[in-house]
């Protein structure tokens, strides 16, 4: 089956080679100040680097904040020709290890902040260590009429690593071997943490649905 | 997680480099499950709305991008380092980088005072051979064409200081030495420059010109 998305995936990568690479447009940038090869470069990327950070800091805000900060880095490192992006490497993947690293610098804070804030004692289990077959989350949603924003706090309840495979390979494209690199872990373990998260996903949708059946019949 | 399992995920997002055929694979009813279930979440999440980032991000970027540099306070974040301990580190380093400065520029204006000209730099062997006799009294530079040198043989020529007897020892002496290029082994040694034939362009002994 092909879907609307597969189908844009598809053209993508049919007109892929007419397209220059992200290292050509990184050159051209790099070399002569190409501000248009750059514009393509954010286009191209805009929307796997954004739907990452979303997804891992839950805030439109803030995720705009850390998108900004991922790329005025990229700049900064391309405009002084740093040795942290080669022209081997991949442009996506070095981007998204800037993104990941300010989004994890973020959700460290907000972490810290909430252990200062509650009166959590060091016996509880802390939600950021736990890793739930299902979320608590579920049964407090309330009832949402757009199926986008009901799978949007599906994702949003799953454990964090698990949530963040997802994310990576949904939003950012990236292989699962590449995943494995990015967060430095096995293939294993993250095609485990992936697989458990469709499960979770699954589980959790069909709660809601039955959920909503309830609802309608009383 | 058991390799069959691995690998219906791995069909299921078209990364199976394996040659185990998805068909053999689904014969199975608890992968065959397993499969529909991922792939119902996959599909599910396959028709998610992707999003964007404000357009206003995207300008400040595209303004970063075209001249290279970050603006200032792009970076307003709460989390961010507090000001207070930029200041403080500002309020040490501004007066010992100042200091280091003034002390870097007074050694460089030091050095560039030294005299280095090249009578200081004279190696120690030939300046011990000088202090037998006065070089100004040896030496006179000459040009290369003679024709062109108009010795200064004319009484108005000479310096006051230049005493007429001690120049006329020394030429006396020169003399006497004349036939030092017959030295043999065993003969006390005299300064080369006073041998007649020494190959010093541009410079000859002053008995020589006299002559």
């Amino acid at each position: 089956m092909v879907n609307a998305r597969t189908y844009k995936r598809i053209t993508e990568s049919t007109t892929a080679s007419m397209l220059p690479a992200d290292e050509d447009l990184v050159l051209q940038y790099v070399e002569h100040g190409d501000e248009k090869a750059f514009r393509i470069l954010v286009d191209r990327h805009q929307e796997r680097v954004f739907g990452y950070l979303l997804g891992m800091v839950r805030d439109r805000e803030v995720a705009n904040d850390l998108f900004q900060e991922t790329f005025l880095k990229v700049i900064s490192a391309l405009s002084k020709k740093r040795a942290s992006y080669t022209v081997q490497g991949k442009f996506l993947g070095w981007v998204l290890r800037i993104a990941r690293n300010g989004a994890l610098d973020h959700l460290r804070a907000r972490k810290k902040w909430k252990d200062v804030s509650s009166s959590q004692t060091e016996d509880e289990v802390d939600y950021w260590d736990r890793l739930p077959d299902e979320s608590p989350l579920i049964d407090t949603m309330i009832h949402r009429s757009e199926q986008s924003e009901l799978l949007k706090d599906c994702i949003n309840a799953l454990p964090e690593e698990q949530r963040e495979v997802l994310l990576l390979r949904h939003e950012a494209d990236m292989t699962f071997r590449e995943i494995a690199d990015l967060t430095g872990c096995s293939i294993n373990t993250a095609l485990g943490r992936m697989r458990y998260a469709l499960i979770n996903l699954r589980r959790q949708l069909m709660a809601q649905h039955s959920k909503d059946l309830t609802e309608v019949a009383e | 997680m058991k390799n069959d399992k691995r690998d219906i995920l791995l069909h299921l997002y078209g990364e199976s480099e394996s040659e185990s055929d998805l068909r053999t694979l689904l014969r199975n009813p608890d992968l065959k499950e397993e499969y529909t279930a991922l792939s119902e979440a996959k599909f599910r999440l396959d028709l998610r709305k992707r999003e964007r980032p404000d357009a206003a991000v995207m300008n400040t970027i595209m303004a970063a991008a075209r001249t290279g540099i970050e603006p200032s306070g792009m970076y307003s974040r709460v989390d961010r380092g507090p000001i207070a301990r930029g200041s403080r580190l500002r309020k040490v380093l501004v007066p010992a980088l100042s200091f280091a400065a003034v002390v870097l520029f007074s050694v460089g204006v030091g050095l560039f005072s030294v005299d280095w000209s090249s009578d200081q730099r004279i190696p120690l062997a030939e300046s011990a051979v000088n202090d037998l006799v006065p070089p100004e009294s040896l030496y006179r530079f000459v040009p290369p064409h003679r024709d062109a040198v108009s010795p200064s043989t004319s009484q108005d020529s000479e310096l006051e200081w230049d005493d007429r007897t001690t120049l006329s020892s020394v030429n006396d002496r020169l003399n006497s030495l004349k036939p030092s290029d017959l030295l043999d082994w065993g003969e006390s040694a005299v300064p080369l420059e006073s041998l007649p034939n020494s190959n010093r362009p541009g410079f000859q002994t002053v008995g020589s010109i006299r002559k």
